[in-house]
């Protein structure tokens, strides 16, 4: 095991150290924030080297915001015409065409309603997958299945497979961090990782039912001591820890947890510095929308993605949702999602657009969706609502080796089925992990008896939307 | 950050298979790893689905069959290859499923996917590899945890005086055939730290400590062993064990996260059982048909034994699945998945959707087994929101009670009837008095006792559902046990119930290859760090290889002549010299064997999650011993945990035992989840120990660990009398249970007043600041390694 040959100058250190209560030199043992940027070797040559999850928790209705449907308008409290899928959710009516206009945008004329203007003027950098489908109509499987691959057994989260992949490029911050994540819908099994290490867990900062300035890494602050009296408190550890040690023997778990402390210090200088936001200027502020009240949470959830991101962490997922499963207008379709849209249409251009001017596009893939999408006809009785729909939706992503100003496949001419080029959501997963460098069927790992992927039996790389 | 997982080579395992019953091609090569695992995962299932309908074992249309491959090479009764190895397009299988002319198109009816076509002419570029399937005959019935369990003599030993019992002579024999030396034995301080973690899972107290050092007598061992297995902490300690193969919680998880308002009484029977040393056989007949016992039989134990049927109960179901049928068999796997895991370490879920690629056991072994559950209800109804089932403990004073308040319900509301239709001011006055009266009167509406469990559903057969698939049932299956270990002749099961007494009567059988076996290797884990088969949930083919298998057997012997007895078991392990080494280190042996499969020494151990928040508590004087009851008091059974708010209110302020805190999947307690607690979904034997920064952020920054800290410092400052040296003394006997060395009489002391003199500024009051220096002082001995590791 290399872990052996990697320790034995820090034990030379605390056994030179453990003569009486000298506070060693903190300066050779918390080796501050110089740890060697590593990871591990992907399969083939990555285009994106991390990921942005922009997750709407609910189901934003793909048919009022990237697909339009003309004949969704003409037919409108029209029976639908074709078969409806053998499962749904709720018992829905006739057709309900959008409430929204749409208009084409940019050089790629790519569709987009009202509800994203702001999202609107960056078309030309997106690529949207009109053919997402997949196959659980609740919101915990479709959650699950979204994120895990599986919607009825416990598997690891895709950030989790992504950091099991690629490994931390920064060892004073976790690889895989979960922003204000639901607890609904599948909870923890969203950012955990089951049976892979769990160095690969999402680590949440605060979540969906507290408010994201109150969004932190738990137990990363200490009320009681100064820093420099941790560090004291830590010195006087590492001499008991290394008198306990010689008594042992050599032994990798217990130096590795001598280790442990001094990242967990490290980390607790680097992650409130990655959360600070104080320093940015008032023109980033702006750009993420932090000056109107509406804008400004969902804007600080993406302003904190960028500042992860920029620090190397692999995987930020950043999740809208309220107290309630917000984007799940099974009725109040019109305010619901006019409120929902409004809220992060501008944090997200202000998220590509900085990511674009600051060059990290290039390597960073930003991936926009939610669990399922909604269906073309009515449900309940005010002509104001739609239920889920898995069987045809959309997601977008931007950067990170995607082809820019691009849309892939397409749903039936009212929008409830995925027909052209259909994309399934392990498709999904397995393009993302090759867009990684890592190629689904090998990234695997060995528990109970098998092996576990991430696509499990399925996925097929799309191709076509790289650039 | 590290881990300590158990890595299986892929490779091997696959080659194992590879090479197994039936031939490859006989001039190809075998498979390689890569080869077999496309096939498993992409042709065989795909010609399963589409193909062996006709060409398969049952039917050979045109002369062909696609299950074998002999079949695969000899074509069919055309003559042509089906198989062009040097031409790939040419071979009939692909111009058949390509619909090119010349050929019947296949599949006739509907073409396959343009990806499964792809999928066969990579499979036919490759060679067409058709690596044997693992079929219910040969050489894959005779892995050896399906044989009869074997009392082998022990082996004879060089060492003639350092066993003490067969137990030794088997780890002694293979110790020096490696010319490897067990350690020495282990002092007494650590012995008795090491026994009381693992029997009752809280430090030994310094009384307890000095007991045992001034007992001399030979059996002082023994003393302490017997008064901690007869310490109802035993049953805390040790049905958390079995909670975590049981995968207990109070909460549903996926994607309807309700409470289960009544688990905690499977939890306690749990322990109760443990601490009562109820027979392992009784306690998984109990668990598996506890419901269908006599009467004369329920009378043997003091909790009902349909609360034991929760174990079939407890597992997370998707509660919201809008296809009922698929919710019905998703619950019926989930059940099979466990009793397989954990009762004979078979994973049979795999055979849901296809005979088992590795173990011996087919489809129509999973139906089997699945029309055994589909004839018991589980469920009371699959519309969703679905509903689990729950058995009525209600007594007849309990029902009187329920009973006397429906009938007070009911007069109010004739009442309130009688007034609803008057106008009068004082009829309107009343008539809100009564309406208020009623809605008090029923927020007292009394529970009636209940506990999620099983009873008999109607008993039926169900077909084999291909791929797993509902909608593509195949033939019936009468219900039945798996072939390989029930063997091809059993006798039919009864029409008038489910069987599930006797597949529960069948794997409690003294002459079960894997019931004894798996409890045996299970309590060895949790007592030495690994199993003598370290893949303790897993016994199949795959599984790891015992590493003394007569030592394996001889354990599942005597435990069975026992009586089934848990706590003979442990005294059969604890007062063996193997169980009593010390963990010194050999560096001779650290090469030959690092794992440390062969015992030359005790491993050093972290605790588990609770051990630790235990730890803290008891060494601080804060640990509640109040023992069982209700774990959601929050609540109401059935009850969103957190419904779309994503606010728990679930509290883990209270200082009882963590074993009795309540299990919420999807958001288990944070400590827990740091301290590698498994996540209560699936069975789980073997917690891995990982070390994340993160843990260490808590020990330095939780409010729990720092109220311990200053708890056990406020132990040591309130003795005015003593010296602050006798104070770190009292510190490091309670944290660590020995003593202090003169160097951290020293080395503490010290750092107490470089702490004291530090917060001069921030603390004007000399008695809080000496409070707080020993409480950081007390905070950095518990955060230490000593303190969470076992030697």
């Amino acid at each position: 095991m290399a872990f052996h040959s990697a320790f034995p100058s820090r034990r030379d250190v605390l056994h030179q150290s453990a003569l009486g209560f000298g506070f060693l030199a903190l300066t050779d043992l918390l080796r501050a924030a110089d740890a060697p940027a590593g990871g591990k070797a992907p399969h083939f040559k990555p285009r994106a080297k991390r990921v942005i999850f922009l997750f709407m928790k609910g189901g934003p209705s793909h048919i009022d915001t990237f697909d339009p449907k003309p004949l969704l308008d003409r037919d409108d409290g029209k029976p639908f015409p074709g078969e409806r899928p053998r499962v749904v959710f709720a018992k829905t009516g006739n057709l309900l065409k959008s409430p929204w206009k749409f208009k084409q945008h940019g050089q790629s004329g790519s569709p987009v309603s009202e509800l994203f203007p702001h999202v609107a003027g960056c078309v030309d950098d997106i690529c949207f997958v009109n053919s997402l489908h997949g196959t659980n109509p609740a919101h915990g499987g479709a959650a699950l299945k979204l994120h895990t691959g599986s919607e009825n057994f416990v598997r690891p989260s895709m950030g989790a497979w992504v950091a099991y992949g690629l490994g931390t490029a920064n060892e004073n911050l976790p690889a895989f961090v979960t922003v204000c994540p639901t607890l609904a819908h599948g909870g923890v099994n969203n950012w955990a990782s089951a049976f892979l290490p769990a160095s690969c867990q999402g680590v949440p900062l605060g979540n969906a039912g507290s408010p994201v300035e109150q969004a932190k890494v738990r137990y990363i602050e200490n009320t009681h001591l100064t820093r420099a009296d941790q560090k004291k408190q830590l010195a006087l550890l590492a001499e008991l820890n290394s008198d306990h040690l010689a008594r042992n023997g050599p032994d990798a778990a217990l130096e590795g947890r001598i280790d442990s402390f001094e990242l967990a210090f490290r980390m607790q200088k680097a992650m409130p510095e990655a959360e600070d936001i104080s320093k940015e200027t008032d023109a980033t502020r702006k750009l993420y929308g932090l000056d109107d009240p509406i804008t400004a949470p969902f804007g600080r959830q993406c302003l904190l993605a960028r500042r992860l991101a920029e620090r190397d962490v692999r995987f930020v997922q950043v999740t809208h949702s309220d107290g309630m499963v917000q984007w799940d207008q099974h009725g109040d379709l019109r305010k619901g999602h006019a409120k929902n849209a409004r809220e992060v249409d501008k944090p997200i251009a202000g998220l590509l657009t900085d990511l674009k001017r600051s060059g990290m596009l290039k390597d960073t893939l930003v991936l926009w969706g939610g669990e399922f999408g909604r269906t073309p006809t009515v449900e309940g009785g005010g002509n104001d609502g739609r239920d889920h729909n898995p069987e045809g939706f959309t997601v977008w992503m931007a950067g990170g080796g995607v082809k820019p100003g691009f849309r892939y496949g397409a749903t039936d001419d009212y929008g409830w089925y995925a027909t052209e080029n259909k994309v399934h959501v392990h498709d999904l997963h397995a393009t993302m992990l090759a867009l990684l460098g890592l190629d689904h069927e090998r990234l695997t790992f060995k528990h109970a008896g098998r092996d576990f992927r991430l696509t499990d039996v399925h996925g097929q790389v799309i191709q076509e939307l790289f650039a | 950050m590290t881990r300590h997982p158990h890595h299986y080579l892929l490779g091997i395992a696959l080659a194992v298979v590879a090479s197994g019953a039936s031939p490859t091609f006989a001039a190809d090569p075998v498979p390689t790893p890569e080869d077999v695992r496309f096939f498993e995962m992409k042709i065989r299932p795909l010609l399963a689905e589409k193909c062996f309908k006709c060409h398969g074992a049952e039917k050979q249309r045109g002369e062909l069959r696609l299950d074998t491959a002999e079949g695969v090479r000899k074509g069919g009764d055309s003559g042509e290859p089906l198989i062009a190895v040097d031409k790939p397009e040419k071979g009939t299988l692909l111009r058949a499923v390509r619909h090119e002319e010349g050929v019947p198109a296949m599949p006739p009816k509907a073409k396959l996917k343009d990806s499964e076509i792809a999928d066969l002419a990579a499979w036919v570029k490759r060679g067409a590899p058709f690596p044997a399937s693992v079929k219910v005959s040969g050489d894959t019935s005779k892995h050896w945890a399906f044989q009869p369990v074997v009392n082998s003599p022990p082996p004879t030993v060089k060492d003639g005086t350092w066993a003490k019992s067969d137990l030794d002579r088997f780890i002694l024999a293979k110790l020096e055939a490696a010319q490897l030396k067990p350690a020495v034995p282990a002092d007494k301080r650590t012995l008795i730290r090491r026994a009381t973690f693992d029997l009752i899972g809280l430090p030994p107290t310094p009384e307890e400590i000095d007991a045992f050092l001034k007992d001399a007598s030979p059996d002082a061992f023994a003393t302490v062993v017997d008064r901690l297995l007869a310490s109802n902490a035993y049953g805390e300690r040790w049905g958390r064990h079995w909670l975590d193969v049981a995968r207990y919680a109070d909460s549903n998880g996926l994607d309807e996260n309700t409470a289960h308002g009544n688990a905690w009484r499977y939890r306690d029977y749990v322990i109760a059982s443990f601490n009562a040393d109820k027979p392992y056989d009784r306690f998984l007949l109990e668990q598996i048909a506890g419901d269908l016992l006599g009467k004369d039989e329920k009378k043997a134990s003091s909790f009902d034994p349909v609360i034991a049927t929760g174990f079939l109960a407890l597992g997370p179901k998707v509660l919201a699945e809008p296809d009922e049928k698929k919710m019905e068999f998703d619950i019926v796997d989930e059940q099979i998945d466990t009793l397989g895991k954990t009762v004979m370490g078979l994973t049979l879920g795999c055979a849901r959707c296809h005979d088992h690629k590795f173990d011996p056991v087919s489809t129509a072994d999973y139906y089997g087994l699945a029309g055994v559950f589909i004839s018991t209800k589980t469920m009371e109804t699959f519309k969703k929101v679905a509903r689990w089932h729950e058995n009525s403990l209600a007594t007849p004073a309990d029902l009187k009670r329920k009973a006397d308040h429906d009938a007070e319900v009911a007069k109010l509301k004739a009442l309130i009837k009688g007034l609803t239709a008057k106008t009068d001011e004082p009829s309107k006055v009343e008539l809100k008095k009564l309406k208020a009266e009623l809605a008090e009167l029923e927020k007292k509406a009394p529970e009636l006792p209940a506990a999620m469990g099983v009873t008999e559903g109607k008993p039926t057969d169900v077909p084999v559902l291909r791929r797993g698939n509902h909608l593509t049932p195949g033939e019936m299956v009468a219900r039945r046990f798996p072939v390989v270990i029930a063997g091809a002749k059993q006798a039919a099961l009864p029409n008038d119930h489910s069987g599930r007494l006797e597949l529960a009567k069948w794997m409690t059988d003294p002459k079960h290859p894997l019931t004894a076996r798996v409890m045996v290797n299970r309590v060895w884990r949790w007592h030495f760090g690994q199993g003598l088969v370290r893949s303790v949930d897993n016994f199949g083919l795959l599984s790891d290889k015992p590493s003394h298998p007569e030592l394996l057997d001889s354990l599942a012997v005597e435990f069975v002549q026992s009586g089934w007895s848990l706590k003979a078991l442990h005294r059969r392990i604890m007062l063996s010299a193997t169980y009593q080494m010390s963990s010194t280190h050999d560096a001779k042996a650290a090469v030959a064997d690092p794992d440390n499969r062969l015992h030359w020494r005790s491993n050093i151990r972290r605790l588990e999650a609770e051990a630790i928040r235990d730890s803290l508590l008891a060494v601080g004087g804060l640990l509640d011993r109040t023992a069982g009851g209700p774990a959601l008091t929050h609540l109401k059974n059935r009850d969103y945990i957190f419904d779309h708010t994503s606010k728990d209110k679930t509290s883990y302020a209270s200082h009882c035992r963590s074993v009795y805190l309540p299990v919420i999947r999807n958001n288990l307690y944070d400590v827990f989840q740091l301290f590698d607690a498994p996540d209560a979904s699936v069975p789980n034997g073997d917690r891995p120990t990982t070390t994340v920064p993160t843990q260490s952020l808590f020990f330095l920054n939780s409010e729990l660990v720092a109220s311990s800290a200053g708890a056990l410092a406020d132990q040591v400052l309130s003795r005015s009398e003593i010296s602050d040296d006798d104070r770190v003394r009292q510190v490091i006997a309670m944290a660590y249970g020995r003593q202090a060395t003169t160097k951290e009489i020293e080395r503490l002391t010290a750092a107490v007043a470089v702490f004291e003199k530090d917060f001069a500024t921030s603390e004007a009051d000399a008695a809080k600041r000496r409070r707080k220096a020993w409480s950081v002082v007390c905070q950095t001995v518990l955060a230490s390694n000593e303190f969470i590791h076992i030697r």
